[in-house]
């Protein structure tokens, strides 16, 4: 176990050790997709991820479950407001003109040491793929610090890539997240959610 | 004195180039202009940014008009009509305050003839001139009231968005770091590189994700002074740091020479976005070296800027730049600069500035503070 994640772990043994809920609020999830033309890339960011998941101790280690995480589209922003316009319409919208939340959903997830391979479902336009991250840990008194990176495939989803004047997105979109991630107010009223 | 206030504060920004847009991750002009040197003609994908950054912020539609198909030969041509009108009011320490008009006609056209072979130009013409500094050791050369400012024939190794190597050669304004418009800045102004300086040249860019190289080659324009017809060479070099598309330094280096003066260039520079704002920097060391017999020995001049932007909107950006100039004796000079810029892109085709600037010789203790008011309109492409 790192000293990073040791002191995460004595301050909150007793509660985690019963399963404890921990959740993320207002987290910052960014994607950097390059283009057909080498000196365009785009950028897009969002810090309004939420998250929540179980977590418990166990004799290997933090073990994380019932994990559920989503961004609102709208809170998707390049920088560029027609951009974002044209995101939204070709990347997340529906056949029937809905923009769902991005969801993440996952069972279980086993954390060796700081780092915890997170596999599970995401759901972009409401479809359901296999998407893995894996997830840096560092504990800092009562809260997480989690960060990590991944890749999502448009074609996975059946999205084609934008185009706009020859100049095409890639296939290919870097996911990077960025949160911290606290005991739930819930939780810690009851010690843990039984 | 008149003249000497007017060829200091000039602010002859053109307003025809957008280095801010690196605090979006647009690393170099290639993408969104016609030469990939930036400044001028857009292309399709550059318009459609220059709609959108617009306080219009509309989709960009090409014309489908058939007449200006044709006259645009099939989308082969592209041209436009350009007019920058300046108000500037100015003054200096026990000097008059003095207003000055100046309007400024641009013809622009680049023409693709096959696959990879393009022909460009732009002609000018105006009612004041702006020439840059004019020095005992470098004059200005000489403006004219129509001239043509670049010409060249350009070759791009493949056609397409993908392309990324293209030979130049013709008259045009040397590569320059920073690459602002503005034109009365230090490290242009003193560095051969106001609005009526387009040397003959070949030179070549070759970029990718991370890096921009554009070697040149240079003689004279032609409307040098006598003794002043320079021959040289250098390179622009820049690197995507962190390869975010935001931090980009580079260096340009350049050594001409001439019947009566050599110098050598080297500045550094940096451009760097953050989102809605970001910063330039530049610092360009001249060294001089008189050829005429019983000349003076070489100098060295130190030319630095950086300025601060901060897009409030995406079609008003303002900025706050600093500068300053140190000439070696014998032509000793210690200058230092400030001022304010706002600027508005109201449409495509509309775009208003206002501008200060504030000069202090340390020298003699002289301060000369400008205001310009900057309208700069454009046909559609």
């Amino acid at each position: 176990m790192t000293k990073h994640f040791a002191p995460f772990v004595c301050l909150f043994a007793s509660a985690i050790a019963s399963g404890a809920d921990i959740a993320v609020e207002g987290g910052a999830a960014s994607f950097v997709v390059s283009t057909s033309v080498p000196a365009i890339s785009v950028k897009g960011k969002t810090t309004a991820m939420h998250a929540h998941a179980r977590v418990q101790q166990n004799a290997d280690g933090l073990q994380l479950e019932q994990i559920e995480a989503s961004i609102p589209v709208k809170s998707i922003l390049t920088g560029m407001s027609i951009r974002d316009e044209h995101m939204r319409r070709y990347i997340f919208t529906t056949a029937d003109g809905k923009t769902p939340d991005l969801r993440f959903e996952a069972a279980a997830a086993a954390c060796s040491t700081s780092i915890c391979q997170v596999t599970g479902t995401l759901a972009i336009r409401g479809v359901g793929r296999p998407f893995s991250i894996p997830l840096k840990l560092r504990g800092d008194g009562a809260t997480f610090h989690v960060a990590g990176d991944s890749t999502v495939r448009l074609s996975d989803y059946g999205i084609e890539q934008p185009s706009q004047f020859g100049v095409k997105t890639s296939n290919d979109i870097q996911l990077h997240l960025e949160f911290t991630a606290k005991e739930a107010p819930a939780a810690i009223a009851s010690g843990g959610r039984k | 004195m008149r003249r000497t206030v007017l060829v200091l504060l000039a602010l002859a920004a053109p307003a025809n180039a957008l280095p801010t847009m690196i605090r979006l991750g647009y690393v170099n002009c290639a993408a969104c202009h016609v030469a990939p040197q930036g400044g001028g003609l857009l292309n399709a994908y550059g318009r459609s940014i220059d709609e959108a950054q617009s306080l219009r912020a509309g989709e960009y539609q090409p014309t489908t008009n058939a007449v200006i198909r044709a006259l645009s030969w099939g989308g082969r041509i592209t041209e436009d009509l350009r007019f920058v009108g300046q108000e500037q009011v100015s003054t200096s320490t026990n000097a008059p305050v003095l207003g000055l008009f100046r309007g400024r006609f641009m013809y622009r056209n680049a023409t693709e003839l096959g696959r990879s072979l393009r022909v460009s130009a732009t002609l000018v013409g105006e009612n004041e001139s702006a020439a840059r500094p004019a020095l005992v050791y470098e004059p200005a050369v000489r403006p004219t009231q129509v001239y043509v400012t670049s010409a060249l024939v350009s070759w791009r190794a493949r056609s397409g968005a993908g392309s990324n190597l293209e030979f130049s050669a013709g008259r045009d304004q040397l590569p320059s770091g920073v690459n602002l418009p503005d034109l009365a800045i230090y490290v242009r102004s003193r560095n051969r590189l106001g609005y009526y300086d387009a040397p003959t040249q070949i030179k070549m860019f070759w970029w990718g994700k991370r890096y921009h190289v554009n070697p040149y080659f240079f003689g004279p324009a032609g409307n040098e002074r006598s003794g002043f017809h320079e021959t040289g060479g250098g390179t622009l070099a820049e690197f995507d740091v962190l390869g975010h598309g935001r931090t980009v330094a580079g260096v340009n280096a350049l050594h001409g020479t001439s019947a009566k003066l050599d110098r050598t260039m080297v500045g550094p520079y940096a451009r760097l976005g953050f989102g809605k704002w970001g910063v330039f920097a530049e610092h360009d060391i001249t060294t001089r070296t008189p050829n005429q017999a019983g000349g003076s020995s070489t100098f060295r001049q130190d030319a630095s800027y950086a300025q601060v932007f901060w897009a409030a909107r995406e079609w008003l950006v303002a900025g706050v730049a600093g500068e300053r100039l140190t000439v070696q004796s014998p032509y000793r000079e210690s200058l230092v600069a400030g001022g304010f810029q706002l600027t508005s892109r109201l449409s495509p085709q509309f775009t208003l500035a206002i501008s200060t600037r504030i000069q202090h010789n340390q020298l003699n203790g002289r301060t000369s503070p400008a205001f310009t008011l900057q309208l700069a309109m454009k046909t559609p492409q």
